[in-house]
């Protein structure tokens, strides 16, 4: 029998192939991505050197990953490190096209604030976050046609998930993709749409194809150019929030535009087993979804509120209401995008009053549905929550009832529940620390809070100095946005995944050593 | 209700009628909280007549009337068939209610506030032990003063008897409660008549030690006995003028603020004799620890700023931690971080069983290690993992209820911050205003470190800080059983869907 470091080698091991074969046909596809771009930069005339130089490299290494790994036994440690890896090597690799061009190169700037900066962009493109570090001193309206859509596309492949399409095409991972999926999004409890997982992938991603081309024909006719049409159709069906645009939505100051994107983002921020049952059943299914109701219904009531706070500060009810919705809507789905056309205009929810500011903020935390392409602790989990409090509370009262968690009406399994406790736990536990390290590092109170409740949910701007008009350079130091990157990067693979990776090994290592723990010091007084 | 006070335990039918147990519990809540006000007043009134104060009248009748007034209502109270958790911890809330209706009343009819709202703000943020105020005390008698820092005190008190008599005897939480007389210890709680006697034992003698350690260390025998009702009870508010300016006064506030954040089980077994192994409670390591690494964190971010020393650095951070809220005005520039770290601490709290707010580290420590076996689970789903805490395997219905606590928390949190950002104050005070008052500390900071001042803010706003401050100093979960117990209790009085059946019924006939 092998003796404990011999078994240790080999888990080490099947993590390193498993994650590199995952993370090789991940870069692949990244490739594909940055390829695109090339070809949009070369058909418009811009040189297209660094994109090329991107897309090779990355290629190349995720080649040589590929072919040069096998997957081992998909145990549950090895898969959320596998799942984890490859979303830190495809962010980190993703910065390569920022990185080449010199995007965020300016004068007085450090190469590390560089390196920084291109890492924030890519991983809050592939988080389908949507914050950036673009702003007034390094407009997004300078930067090349591919490069922007580029940018857009990482956002467009990181809401659905890398994993899920990895799944779709490696063959080695099929018998285990289901576990593969459900890791990349614990909370969603992945539907078989299909028998073979591998299918079930499928159909999702030609969904998600097929969502984004309508929002792109939707954009069209409300008046967009073809190119912002197809880019903002990426990032509006994956909830991202990435324009083409300094202004972002604000820049067309269009309603039917406006309309467009609320849309897409609902729809993007839901369920899509239920969209594509739906499909199957050619008859809509939403209604009888109580997370889908919920959803709405958050939605409804704050832009109700939203609407009455700001017609009670002075604002009209149209514009009111035109800027209360668009906003709520974005931030709840966690889309991220901005309908501002002028710092301290009525869609500068930065200089809203507190009231709605607040309401804000808890939109920030909330996010959309599970098994959807947005962010957030997400509506069941936080129904699940209340649920919970309520069957305990009554319980008090009846002492000897069994009182169990409905949901809608479903009876939610205690095990499940507890689950559901512990994500809420934890993710407070990231909120709460998160703020506190990123105000150590430069930021205040509000602007810390807000930036990390927007970077665990994926939502994309913040509040105070990281209003919708103004950059995450503005409000967060060099170091504070890494931290930001790494919260972004943790909200979007819901927490458990990132943490396994770091307390798998750790486990394993416990549990393999040899020799014995030592006693703990206080174990030497007597009792 | 009311006729049935009146006319004694043979209302309605003629017959022997019992009560209700929420009927019961409320109007003995209503007696304590009633009693309690009279002891303060008539106490109050008394040092006011040795100081040759204006207010001894007030004080004197106020008392006497409030005595009368109990006293009619326990007198006729009858027992119920069966009295319920839930209408306990409503009898509870009652009493927190009542005593805080009648300390406002004292403000306003000695004319220390001359309205309303600011009377029962200060009332709520005396009993509730948040040092929130909005009245200048330098006008104060010294009977006011007495009433101010007396309701503090028996608003600490009231905590502790929650936490140690009420609430482990109500079904939750009992496996903390210090029973169990094993390997000879004397326990604290053996039974609720008991936990009662032994907190009184420990609390009064406590409040009599730190009086001393103030006078000793130069403050004035009235000003000490202001100091140490406020320390003692974590309540935060002081006299006129700046009564805390003395080094040695601080290092007494320090040691006596650490003590009173210090569970009452631990202080126990230090008094009984059963000291030793006392740092074996991981609580009591996790309490001391946050306070070591506060202090250090505190000393670090505020760089070299004039004037901040270990001393200052320990007194704000206790002050945040055991939610005592003795101000300390900032010297220097602070950091963005400091006022952060402050809320943070206000946010975690004291230990459980103290008589500090805030969400308290053993529930923070059960919420981890119920996260740690969630992480656990994800690795291996099959395995069956229990939460343990101090060795032992905690009941999934202590789990609960802290997860449950901890969502209450929060919700009150925001729900807190949107109503008082909505009607007026800005967002930073806001949010920083009701963790404040759900934690029951005090006082607000703004983002720079400056003390924000409540009697600048709006009134509305003030307002609707009063349930916060009142669910915090109740734990949470003991006012939300209360709010729904009563919505249940007035649906029943309704009688809606009889009333519903028979105009239905009316109608198909």
């Amino acid at each position: 029998m092998a003796g404990p470091r011999d078994q240790m080698s080999a888990i080490q091991s099947r993590w390193a192939t498993t994650t590199g074969h995952v993370a090789g046909l991940a870069l692949l596809f990244v490739a594909a991505g940055m390829g695109l771009g090339t070809l949009v930069e070369l058909l418009d005339g811009t040189d297209g050197g660094a994109m090329a130089g991107a897309t090779a490299i990355t290629a190349g290494i995720g080649l040589l990953l590929w072919r040069s790994t096998r997957p081992g036994r998909l145990d549950h440690a090895t898969v959320f490190t596998a799942v984890g890896g490859t979303w830190l090597i495809v962010s980190v690799l993703g910065a390569l096209p920022y990185l080449l061009a010199g995007t965020f190169d300016r004068p007085g700037i450090g190469l590390p604030v560089v390196i920084a900066d291109a890492l924030f962009e890519s991983v809050s493109g592939y988080s389908a976050s949507g914050s950036t570090v673009f702003g007034s001193h390094n407009p997004i309206a300078a930067q090349g046609t591919g490069l922007l859509l580029y940018r857009q596309l990482t956002q467009w492949i990181g809401g659905m998930g890398i994993v899920v399409l990895v799944v779709t095409v490696l063959p080695s991972v099929r018998a285990a993709g289901l576990g593969l999926i459900d890791a990349e999004a614990p909370g969603a409890g992945v539907d078989r749409l299909a028998p073979r997982v591998a299918d079930t992938a499928r159909r999702f991603w030609l969904l998600y194809l097929g969502l984004t081309i309508l929002v792109a024909v939707g954009l069209l006719a409300a008046g967009m150019g073809p190119f912002d049409a197809v880019a903002h159709s990426l990032t509006t069906i994956s909830t991202g929030g990435f324009s083409t645009r300094d202004a972002s939505i604000g820049h067309w100051d269009s309603l039917a535009i406006e309309l467009v994107i609320m849309l897409g983002l609902v729809i993007g921020a839901a369920n899509f087993t239920l969209h594509a049952r739906s499909l199957g059943t050619r008859r809509p299914l939403h209604q009888r979804d109580p997370e889908f109701r919920g959803y709405l219904g958050v939605l409804g009531v704050g832009t109700i509120l939203a609407t009455l706070m700001l017609c009670a500060d002075g604002y009209g009810p149209a514009t009111a209401l035109r800027n209360g919705a668009f906003n709520v809507v974005t931030l709840g789905t966690s889309g991220g995008f901005g309908n501002a056309t002028t710092r301290g205009g009525p869609g500068d929810f930065a200089s809203w009053p507190a009231g709605p500011q607040v309401l804000l903020l808890f939109l920030l935390v909330f996010g959309g549905c599970t098994g959807s392409t947005s962010g957030g602790v997400k509506v069941m989990r936080l129904r699940i929550g209340a649920a919970h409090a309520y069957r305990t509370l009554r319980s008090i009262r009846r002492p000897r009832a069994i009182l169990p968690v409905r949901f809608g009406n479903m009876v939610v399994a205690d095990h499940l529940v507890e689950r559901v406790a512990g994500f809420v736990v934890v993710y407070g536990m990231f909120l709460v620390g998160g703020t506190l390290v990123v105000a150590a590092l430069g930021s205040d109170l509000l602007t810390a809070l807000s930036g990390v409740a927007s970077a665990l949910g994926n939502m994309g701007p913040a509040l105070n100095q990281a209003g919708p008009t103004a950059s995450f350079v503005d409000g967060y130091s060099s170091p504070g946005r890494m931290v930001l990157a790494l919260l972004m990067l943790v909200g979007r693979l819901e927490i458990f995944p990132m943490l396994l990776m770091v307390v798998a090994p750790y486990r394993a290592i416990q549990r393999h050593a040899p020799g014995r723990r030592p006693d703990r010091w206080w174990r030497r007084f007597p009792r | 209700m009311i006729r049935s006070l009146l006319a004694g335990p043979a209302a309605g039918t003629g017959s022997d009628r019992t009560w209700g147990g929420i009927r019961t519990a409320t109007t003995w809540g209503a007696a304590v909280g009633m009693i309690s006000a009279a002891c303060l007043a008539l106490t109050a009134g008394l040092v006011d007549l040795t100081a040759g104060g204006g207010d001894t009248p007030v004080l004197l009748m106020a008392g006497g009337l409030a005595g009368v007034a109990s006293s009619l209502l326990v007198a006729r109270v009858n027992r119920p068939d069966r009295i319920r958790p839930s209408e306990v911890l409503s009898g509870a809330t009652t009493a927190l209610v009542s005593m805080v209706l009648c300390v406002a009343g004292l403000y306003l009819l000695t004319g220390a506030a001359g309205q309303p709202d600011d009377a029962l703000f200060e009332a709520t943020s005396g009993v509730t032990t948040t040092a929130l105020s909005v009245l200048d005390p330098s006008s104060f008698g010294r009977g006011l003063l007495l009433v101010r820092a007396g309701s503090q005190w028996f608003g600490g008190l009231g905590a502790l008897v929650l936490a140690v008599v009420i609430l482990p005897f109500q079904g939750r939480g009992g496996e903390f409660a210090d029973r169990s007389g094993r390997d000879g210890r004397i326990p604290l709680a053996p039974n609720q008549r008991v936990a009662l006697r032994n907190i009184f034992a420990l609390y009064v003698p406590l409040s009599l030690v730190i009086w001393l350690a103030y006078t000793l260390a130069g403050s004035g025998c009235f000003d000490s006995l202001l100091l140490a009702m406020a320390t003692v009870s974590t309540g935060g508010f002081t006299g006129p003028g700046n009564l805390l300016a003395d080094g040695e006064t601080r290092w007494v506030a320090v040691v006596g603020m650490i003590l009173s954040g210090t569970s009452i089980v631990v202080l126990w077994r230090l008094v009984v004799g059963r000291g030793r192994g006392l740092l074996r409670s991981r609580e009591l390591r996790s309490y001391l620890s946050i306070l070591i690494v506060a202090t250090g964190l505190f000393l670090a971010w505020s760089g070299p700023m004039e004037g901040v020393d270990l001393r200052e650095a320990l007194f704000t951070v206790s002050s945040a931690i055991t939610t005592t809220g003795f101000p300390s005005d900032p010297m220097g520039e602070w950091s963005a971080a400091l006022p952060v770290l402050l809320l943070l601490l206000v946010a975690i709290g004291p230990m459980t069983g103290s008589a500090g707010g805030g969400f308290q580290i053993l529930r923070l420590r059960i919420l981890l290690n119920s996260a740690t076996r969630e992480m656990v689970r994800q690795l291996h789903p099959r395995v069956v993992a229990r939460v343990r805490l101090g060795g032992r395997v905690a009941e999934e219905s202590t789990v609960r209820q802290a997860t449950v606590v901890q969502f209450v928390f929060v919700a009150v949190l925001f729900t807190t911050a949107l109503v008082v950002a909505t009607l007026g104050l800005d967002m930073a005070a806001a949010l920083s205003a009701s963790v404040h008052a759900v934690s029951t500390a005090g006082p607000v900071r703004a983002l720079d470190g400056s003390i924000l001042d409540p009697s600048g803010w709006p009134r509305p706003s003030r307002m609707a800080l009063l349930p916060a401050m009142v669910s915090g100093r109740l734990f949470l979960y003991p006012a939300a059983v209360t709010g729904g117990t009563l919505l249940i209790e007035l649906g029943n009085q309704l009688r809606l869907r009889r009333r519903w059946r028979r105009w239905r019924a009316r109608g198909t006939r």
